[in-house]
């Protein structure tokens, strides 16, 4: 082990992150054996225009090795004359999409990366045009070029399937339901599932150039407007990355807070999620006694915070409301929805229809798992004991009980099963945060922020691990500020888990991993 | 049951009173009892909705699909959401059009046969929002096709998305 780490020198540790400097010859060997030898887990990889600073792009790779609350963070600088990286996607695959991005967004090559098509820009973006590097500007015409999306810069030729009855099925982006944008490529032998393309970024509002423009307090609000059903838990996990990077730590009254309303999130999507799969399985009993639970929880959301979505709560340094003022409506509603979601769970675990369409369906492996980095209900469902809260406890999370629940089998009917086991824990946790009173006001003063700084927030969301990263400039404003949803870890997942089911399946498969489009085209 | 139903038919009784589920004002919930009349006599009792996600967050999805909820239930007043814009009598848009989803925007706007109306759904939608003078977004759903209506809110809620629809037949037939 220590021979390779021996390649990485330590720079710097900050709370629970250290940081490694490696050459660029070292860097796939130190990844390699981070991610093979101690099976770390890549959480996150992203690059950052430090020109400014010393004149260096670098390439951030977050990992975590498990049972330690450690991230080790390898750090590549890489001067502009040599615009390209040692790709890792040979032997860390989970870097794959991440390398992709980097590429489009800084112009950074991927030496050696299997698959070098764009991953965020279409064809009519520009080429030789990346918005995250600081001297970036883009004329109004090709502006305009792109928006009508007639002009090919940029070839964007699909896999193709050869061979006898393959027929390949177009879908989307606009599809029928009231459902976010995404283009599907099916490569189907009959009715059953060959292959599948997602082409996605349809939705690539430019959110993380845009944290740069509009300032650290301002960015709360983005960062909750990243992806509609996870609002709170990014904006938890944005504030987190801020407050650890001015030095600050929130009041226990706040984490309780926060500890509340990220559970009261979870469970306000798990049953709704649980609710939907129903629509994919044609039971609209259980479709509808779903919404039901989730439309009476989110009217919960509404009376404690003056969103149905929890927005507007969080602010960086606390929280702006005290929500263990309403006691009874909490534990009164959260009661009554425990009542309802046992009525379903037992309407649905007796209903052989709709079991049977979802055992088996779906199957994602959980080498395939690990290797893609799958986080969150999509990894425990496959055997991974996969849950920041249990392996990186923050807020309260580390006094309360819970289990991070894991089923072995990997297909839908364990993504719903381990959302049925979560919905549980949640409840428990919710009413054992009543238990006990908490010290400290709502929120504690900000401070500024010392030049080039950075810091890693983070928290589980209803979906799995979310994380933010940011580093100010010379003056305290935002440098860079990187988020990753789970959503951008779970889709390339996808295509392995629907891979021979038929294509009725998909949007089954699709509803048991229920990922955001908006979190992952950013 | 059916003694019930024909005794309902004959007292003239709706079948839902209204406005249960809504926690909106009276003087709101009248607007969308006018709103279900003129759904009646101008829609033949249907009114038909495409949603277009045009890069939302997609909270304006989730109150869009909780208004076909048990508690809303909004197909009682003849409004449903279709899956083909052929289908449609209104076009109702969310978020603040990223450019990438323009060009299926403009396409699924011809699509939709005349007359037509197109609602901006959210303050992304109006324009752009949060999201308001980022590259990769055109600041609002005016910018690409022709708007009717304008609804705010980050989402609206269920009821906001009602009323906003109530206003906007509303305004169009006085």
């Amino acid at each position: 082990m220590d021979s390779v780490m021996k390649k990485a020198v330590k720079t710097d540790v900050r709370l629970n992150e250290t940081y490694f400097e490696v050459k660029a010859d070292d860097f796939r060997d130190v990844c390699r054996h981070l991610f093979e030898d101690l099976h770390a887990v890549l959480r996150v990889m992203f690059a950052s225009d430090e020109r400014e600073r010393d004149g260096c792009f670098r390439i951030y790779t977050v990992f975590t090795v498990p049972g330690t609350d450690r991230f080790s963070i390898i750090v590549l600088s890489l001067t502009p004359d040599e615009p390209g990286f040692p790709s890792i996607t040979s032997v860390v695959p989970a870097a794959h999409w991440y390398e992709r991005e980097i590429m489009d967004m800084f112009g950074l090559v991927p030496r050696g990366h299997p698959d070098r098509r764009r991953l965020v820009f279409h064809e009519a973006f520009p080429a030789g045009s990346h918005p995250l590097r600081k001297d970036w500007s883009m004329v109004e015409s090709d502006m305009r070029a792109w928006g009508e999306g007639k002009t090919i810069n940029v070839p964007h030729p699909f896999m193709e399937v050869e061979g006898e009855g393959i027929v390949e099925i177009p879908v989307g982006p606009v599809h029928a339901g009231i459902i976010e944008p995404g283009h599907f490529r099916f490569s189907a032998v009959g009715e059953t599932i060959f292959f599948l393309e997602p082409r996605l970024f349809y939705t690539h509002k430019g959110t993380e150039k845009h944290f740069e423009t509009l300032g650290f307090t301002e960015g709360v609000k983005l960062a909750e407007r990243v992806s509609g059903t996870s609002s709170f838990a990014h904006g938890a996990a944005y504030c987190m990355a801020i407050e650890r990077m001015m030095g600050i730590e929130i009041t226990e009254k706040a984490a309780a807070v926060r500890t509340l309303v990220l559970e009261l999130e979870r469970l306000y999507n798990h049953i709704g999620d649980i609710g939907n799969m129903c629509a994919g399985t044609a039971l609209a009993l259980g479709y509808m006694k779903g919404a039901v639970i989730k439309e009476r929880l989110m009217q919960l959301n509404e009376r404690l915070t003056g969103s149905r979505y929890l927005r507007g709560l969080n602010v960086i340094g606390g929280v702006t409301r005290d929500v263990f003022t309403h006691t009874d409506d909490i534990l009164k509603t959260v009661d009554h929805a425990t009542q309802g979601y046992k009525e379903l769970m037992t309407l649905l675990l007796g209903a052989v229809s709709h079991i049977e369409r979802l055992q088996h369906t779906g199957r994602l492996s959980k080498d395939i798992a690990r290797k893609l980095g799958v986080t969150g209900v999509a990894a425990r469902a496959s055997g991974l004991t996969d849950d920041i809260r249990k392996s990186h406890p923050h807020l309260l999370y580390d006094r309360l009980i819970f289990e991070a629940h894991t089923y072995e089998q990997g297909d839908v009917l364990s993504r719903m099963m381990v959302r049925a086991e979560e919905i549980e824990c949640s409840i428990s946790m919710i009413q054992a945060l009543f238990e006990s009173s908490y010290q400290g006001g709502l929120t504690v003063p900000e401070r500024t922020i010392p030049a080039y700084s950075a810091a890693l927030g983070y928290t589980e969301t209803p979906r799995g691990s979310v994380f933010y990263w940011a580093m100010a400039d010379k003056a305290g404003k935002p440098l860079r500020v990187k988020l990753r949803s789970p959503s951008f870890c779970n889709w390339p997942a996808v295509p392995f888990a629907v891979h021979g089911n038929i294509v009725p399946d998909f949007p089954l498969c699709n509803k048991s991993f229920n990922l955001s489009y908006s979190g992952t085209d950013m | 049951m059916i003694k019930e139903i024909i005794k309902n038919l004959a007292a003239k009784k709706p079948a839902v009173p209204f406005p249960q589920g809504f926690s909106v004002k009276p003087e709101e919930a009248v607007k969308i009892v006018d709103f279900q009349k003129k759904i009646d006599t101008i829609f033949g009792r249907s009114l038909r909705i495409r949603q277009i996600d045009a890069g939302s967050c997609n909270a304006c999805e989730w109150e869009c699909t909780a208004l076909t909820n048990p508690v809303y239930d909004i197909q009682r007043f003849g409004i449903d959401f279709v899956a083909s814009p052929r289908h449609a009598d209104v076009l109702l848009v969310t978020g603040p059009v990223a450019r990438q989803m323009e060009f299926a925007l403009g396409r699924t706007y011809l699509a939709t046969p005349e007359p037509r109306l197109v609602v901006a759904c959210g303050d992304c939608a109006k324009d752009g929002g949060i999201y308001r003078g980022s590259y990769a977004v055109t600041n609002g759903v005016a910018n690409v096709i022709p708007v009717d209506g304008y609804i705010a809110g980050c989402p609206p809620s269920p009821a906001a998305i009602v009323l906003g629809l109530a206003q906007l037949i509303e305004k169009l037939t006085k």
